[in-house]
């Protein structure tokens, strides 16, 4: 034996005298951690252009810092750690650009490496690595840079993109200028229009100032079925219905629009909050993960001494989802709700 | 509309063979029959080395009080030994080797059942379901006998699964498109047995050209209808068919005949009609041969016990050299390492499969919480959560999050981006959870005694 003639050509093919045994299923679908990563950077990139052409050349070169940086750690931390993660599944590309993007154009280029050291090797790293960290980096990178407070609160004017390296705060060269979400603190309505604030005309950190242009990522990573529905659309309704029904500000309506538009909601809904990683992985939980951001949100840009609340209230629901995911769970295949009924019954 | 449950793949379907008929294999030099070839108690031989054997002849029988039922040769010729080997489920069994003289000498035992079936009580037809050796050919080869005492007065629907969900396998869809006639009879039997008034075809909807050949069998009978069902994996699970067609949830540990069902393989049906028809007991099946590394691959019908390697070399031979030789299909099947293995009365299919076809991922395994598994799983279980209560020894979490529910269809790994094998822990979960149970189970007993 050994060899079995294949008679369409008449050529002997080799037959191992042992197969390989392996458990089922011996069929897979050709999804990877890389594939989805790279669908996340697809989304991601309109968003990120819209960005780098409002802030300027400046911005580009805050994200590829960042990245480089994301990239540099997580290797280097594979190997001290002698972990066997492979560079290749993208994760620290996509916490590079997402770290970037949470940045104002205008702050020191070491600020990026301390934020990707933080994210990459202190919260997830340290953790376990990919799949193990219970917060998300880049977010939890930004609050750790917000230790710089003045450096990531002051945003260039949008009408003049910060084309040069060298910027110092508070001179000439840079104008700062009120985001609409400092107006809206302060209970007033912004200067920016509606439109300025859906397509990003406005000041802000580099990739969150265009709704559009992440709403339009979003439903990207929706129809590729990378991310479901469930949270942007739960966080993104409850942040609308709570700042509809309790306005700051005479025009409900406005100022509900306003509040969508602003800061870093469609960024952190869509792209942040949805992170498999530190997001539930049921269903329910989703919504309930959701529905938590949105109201912690809302809470912490009423009450809380910073304007931006989408930072804060994603990294205290990412500390819970091991719980809401236990709230959260299907129901089994089969299971009836009676048994409980029925045992409470016997009790009593 | 069609038929179909919530959860579950949509899986490449490969199915390669659905065009070829059926080729009729009578002369495997040797064949190699386990005394295991259902769940229950092993056939004891009852045969000797040197004995000469005609198809059809009892070579195993099982006592009547136990689970099991008798086995029968396959070819006729000499009995060459009596050995301990390995079959497809890895476990060691005895086997029956016999050397086929390729007379095709068919035993006297093997007559026509003569009288109608209507005469015959359902006692009857039962023993002579037993007695033909007749065991699910599906997949978990429960005895068939047994399935039918176990649902009389408790079902009221049969239910012919001709889902044949798993990519590649056509050898339930040739038969029905080849011998309707044989399971339309034996589902008529079978109604018989178990005393049903209604029964039901469900085939995935990837098989419609079989409607007209069932309808033209079925004729009149009313009482027999035939279903389209979506075609998804795993639709031929039997909790996921009882769903699709009545609704019914099957709680965990119950058997279909709890939600009045019983529910028979489109196979087994046709090798009760066989067994009636023709008297010949369940010697042979339709294997549907086939892989990336088969040169002609296509649907068989060879005597149990027919070796793996001489299928391929009937399939026009190796096409390229093949990683894995799988039993059954690629979601559920077993890996075999013997390219020799023989087959049994509940395999399906052959499936050789390239190494480039199985690509290995070079990235160790690490789940991202993706959430697939949980949206795919249709026993609605949080697959990842077993998985890593698993990596950290944690059975008692494993079975918190229901690892015993799992039906094992694998549809969690399939679509598992970090390429956790997770059907694979769960499985280590259960036989876990299983042993110490038993163990439990028997200190307790120990202490009561005490």
């Amino acid at each position: 034996m050994g060899y079995i003639m294949n008679k369409n050509s008449n050529k002997q093919v080799e037959m191992p005298q042992l197969l390989t045994v392996s458990p089922s299923p011996h069929l897979k679908a050709p999804v990877t951690t890389g594939k989805i990563m790279l669908d996340v950077l697809i989304a991601l990139t309109p968003a990120l252009i819209w960005g780098i052409y409002m802030a300027g050349i400046r911005a580009a070169v805050i994200v590829l810092i960042s990245v480089v940086s994301c990239v540099i750690f997580e290797g280097a931390s594979v190997k001290l750690m002698g972990r066997k993660t492979s560079l290749l599944d993208l994760s620290a590309v996509v916490t590079g650009v997402i770290l970037a993007m949470n940045l104002p154009v205008s702050v020191p280029l070491w600020m990026p490496v301390v934020g990707s050291f933080f994210a990459i090797v202190v919260v997830k790293q340290l953790f376990g690595g990919i799949g193990k960290n219970i917060v998300n980096p880049a977010l939890a990178a930004r609050v750790f840079l917000i230790s710089w407070a003045g450096e990531m609160t002051r945003f260039p004017s949008p009408a003049e993109p910060v084309n040069s390296l060298a910027v110092k705060l508070g001179e000439a060269d840079i104008v700062s200028s009120a985001t609409p979400l400092v107006s809206l603190k302060a209970g007033e309505l912004p200067e920016a229009t509606l439109g300025d604030t859906f397509v990003g005309n406005i000041g802000g950190c580099i990739g969150e100032v265009s709704a559009l242009f992440l709403i339009i990522g979003g439903l990207y990573l929706i129809i590729r079925r990378v991310i479901s529905w469930h949270i942007p659309v739960a966080y993104i309704a409850t942040v609308a219905a709570l700042t509809y029904v309790f306005p700051q500000a005479n025009d409900g309506l406005k100022f509900m629009l306003y509040e969508l538009t602003s800061g870093g909601l469609m960024l952190g809904a869509i792209f942040m909050a949805t992170d498999y990683v530190t997001s539930p992985i049921t269903e329910n939980g989703k919504l309930i993960f959701g529905v938590g951001c949105g109201a912690l949100t809302v809470l912490i840009r009423y009450f809380g001494g910073y304007p931006e609340g989408v930072s804060f209230a994603i990294l205290i629901m990412n500390l819970l989802v091991w719980y809401i995911d236990l709230i959260g769970a299907p129901r089994r295949f089969g299971k009836v709700k009676e048994k409980r009924k029925k045992a409470k019954g016997k009790e009593s | 509309m069609a038929y179909t449950f919530r959860g579950g793949i949509h899986v490449e379907e490969y199915k390669l063979t659905a065009k070829s008929r059926t080729q009729i294999i009578n002369d495997p030099p040797t064949v190699r029959i386990s005394m295991n070839q259902s769940i229950g108690a092993p056939a004891t031989p009852t045969v000797k080395v040197g004995d000469t054997v005609k198809i059809g002849q009892v070579i195993g029988e099982v006592p009547e009080t136990a689970l099991g039922c008798p086995v029968h040769a396959s070819v006729s010729g000499k009995v060459t030994a009596i050995n301990e080997m390995r079959v497809t489920d890895g476990s060691m069994n005895r086997t029956v080797v016999i050397e086929n003289d390729g007379k095709n000498e068919v035993h006297e035992s093997v007559v026509p059942f003569t009288k109608s079936i209507t005469d015959v009580s359902p006692e009857e037809i039962t023993d002579i379901i037993r007695r033909a050796g007749i065991t699910g050919m599906g997949g978990a080869a429960f005895p068939t006998y047994a399935k039918i005492k176990s649902a009389v007065g408790k079902a009221e629907l049969l239910i012919v699964n001709c889902a044949e969900c798993e990519p590649f396998i056509t050898a339930d869809h040739r038969l029905l498109l080849e011998e309707a006639e044989k399971v339309v009879g034996g589902v008529k039997i079978l109604m018989r047995a178990v005393g049903v008034p209604r029964a039901v075809i469900a085939v995935e909807d990837n098989k419609s050209n079989v409607k007209n050949k069932l309808h033209r069998q079925i004729g009149n009978a009313n009482f027999i209808s035939v279903k389209f069902l979506k075609t998804k994996y795993p639709q031929g699970d039997e909790r996921q068919l009882i769903y699709a067609l009545t609704g019914r949830e099957l709680a965990p540990g119950k058997l279909p005949a709890d939600a009045g069902c019983v529910i028979f393989n489109a196979a087994t049906c046709a090798a009760v009609y066989t067994a009636f028809a023709e008297g010949m007991p369940l010697v042979r099946r339709i294997v549907t041969v086939t892989g990336n590394c088969v040169a002609s691959p296509g649907n068989f019908s060879a005597p149990i016990g027919t070796p793996a390697s001489y299928l391929v070399e009937m399939a026009g031979g190796l096409r390229k050299t093949p990683e894995k030789m799988i039993a059954g299909g690629p979601m559920m099947g077993q890996a075999q390492w013997d390219p020799d293995m023989p087959t049994k009365k509940n395999t399906s299919a052959l499936l050789l499969l390239s190494k480039s076809f199985s690509k290995k991922q070079n990235s160790p395994a690490a789940c991202i919480r993706c959430g697939r598994c949980v949206k795919n799983c249709p026993m609605r279980l949080i697959p990842a959560y077993i998985a890593s209560s698993v990596m950290n020894d944690d059975m008692k979490s494993a079975e918190k999050f229901g690892a015993m529910s799992c039906v094992e269809c694998g549809s969690c790994s399939y679509n598992c981006p970090g390429k956790v094998e997770i059907v694979q822990y769960i499985r280590v979960a259960k036989n876990n959870i299983r042993t110490e149970n038993a163990r439990m189970k028997a200190a307790r007993e120990a202490a009561e005694k005490k």
